[in-house]
């Protein structure tokens, strides 16, 4: 398989024997709210067919190698959704772009 | 839809190159193993991954299949085995044994 | 809840992307109708009421009991459900037993499948490269690695958790324990072992 067609063709997210493994960690950690909330988000989005758990994974997968390699579980799950509620027609980047900004004033001014 | 495959049957798993979101490991592709259990059918996640949730169901099969036969340089025992759940419409039937 | 966010994710900084992400995602969802106001929220509550203590109490009954663990092995979903454990996300379960000849190693090569209702959220190490890669290729050196020396004559299966079924290991019952009650077992089952990474505690 030419490098190239690998790259499309075994996608980041797919590990099973791949080189190089790494050394073995042990990482556990608490959740954080961010994480929570985000993980209880996907699983009702996912109760509502908004965004099913097979969409949720092709959404991550689609964010590519450099993005998966740099953000979270948690911050991956949280784009992957955005792209796929906005590709659906569900939401538009234009409204989700406006209640950011609003969250982020409310969450500035309360502090 | 009755089963294609029931449990002891040898099965090949296919080798497919297509872009998209499939639920088979690139690495037990073309490799052969047996049938461990028969499970029910469930929608098929190469077209739920895109929004279809309903109208697809396949049947879903353990497949069980040596260690020794996927690595080439496996260092464990030569009775180990890694046993996954396959899809019906990626499992070839395989005559000779599994390698 | 916002403003638990805030007080977390803001601290001594401009509040965080994803963060702020993830609650406007909520926010517009509801203002457009498309999900409940409260669902969030009930849905963390759920997932804080779900860690391994409840698998560790299926494992430890299935060893007192021999008629709950046959129907265990034969028809976990069914005795989850009958076991008044809430199931939240219809998972389907499959229950896997150590025995002296066999080893069951269960892992998600594509993502981070686990058995959720029964386990709670997996811990890091089970969703990054290193276990995700290896535990396939090398099971034997992973489980050395997590100080599980398994001999030669005993079977190694790994499963990887690909599709629709979710997999509890219900590791082999310590000696010594001989007329625990079932409390008492549970407390010997721990997270990894029915991950299948190691054995149940020993008294």
């Amino acid at each position: 398989m030419s490098e190239k067609s690998e790259l499309v063709v075994h996608r980041a997210n797919d590990l099973g024997g791949r080189a190089p493994g790494g050394p073995l960690t042990r990482d556990e950690h608490e959740m954080t709210p961010f994480e929570k909330a985000c993980h209880a988000l996907l699983n009702v989005l996912d109760v509502h067919k908004l965004v099913n758990t097979e969409e949720k994974r092709r959404g991550v997968e689609d964010l590519g190698g450099q993005i998966i390699g740099s953000l979270t579980y948690y911050e991956r799950w949280a784009v992957a959704a955005s792209q796929v509620l906005i590709e659906k027609g569900l939401i538009t980047t234009e409204e989700l772009g406006e209640t950011m900004a609003l969250v982020r004033r409310r969450w500035t001014d309360d502090r | 839809m009755s089963a294609r495959f029931g449990v002891g049957e040898r099965v090949r798993i296919a080798v497919r190159d297509a872009p998209g979101h499939v639920r088979t490991p690139v690495y037990v592709r073309g490799h052969v193993g047996v049938i461990e259990r028969v499970l029910p059918e469930f929608l098929n996640p190469e077209q739920e991954a895109y929004g279809v949730n309903s109208g697809t169901d396949v049947r879903l099969y353990r497949v069980r299949m040596p260690q020794a036969a996927l690595w080439p340089d496996y260092g464990g025992a030569p009775d180990d085995v890694l046993e996954l759940e396959v899809y019906e419409h990626w499992l070839e039937p395989a005559d000779e044994d599994p390698r | 809840m916002s403003d638990a966010h805030a007080a977390v994710e803001t601290a001594g900084g401009p509040p965080d992307y994803f963060a702020v992400l993830v609650e406007s995602l909520r926010e517009l969802l509801v203002a457009k109708g498309l999900i409940g106001a409260d669902e969030v929220r009930a849905m963390i509550e759920t997932l804080d009421a779900h860690g391994p203590t409840i698998g560790a109490g299926l494992v430890a009954r299935a060893w007192i009991d021999p008629d709950f663990k046959a129907r265990l092995l034969d028809d976990a979903t069914a005795v989850v459900e009958q076991s008044g454990i809430d199931n939240y996300d219809d998972t389907r379960f499959i229950v896997l037993e150590q025995t002296p000849r066999e080893h069951n190693l269960v892992v998600c090569t594509l993502c981070s499948c686990y058995p959720r209702p029964l386990l709670g959220l997996p811990p890091d190490w089970y969703k990054n490269r290193p276990y995700r890669s290896r535990a396939v290729r090398e099971p034997r050196a992973v489980l050395a690695e997590f100080g599980t020396q398994v001999p030669d004559d005993v079977r190694i299966r790994v499963h990887d958790s690909t599709a629709n079924m979710r997999y509890l290991v219900m590791p082999m019952r310590p000696a010594g324990t001989e007329g625990w009650p079932e409390h008492r077992l549970a407390e010997l089952v721990t997270r990894d072992s029915m991950i299948g990474v190691s054995t149940a505690r020993t008294p």
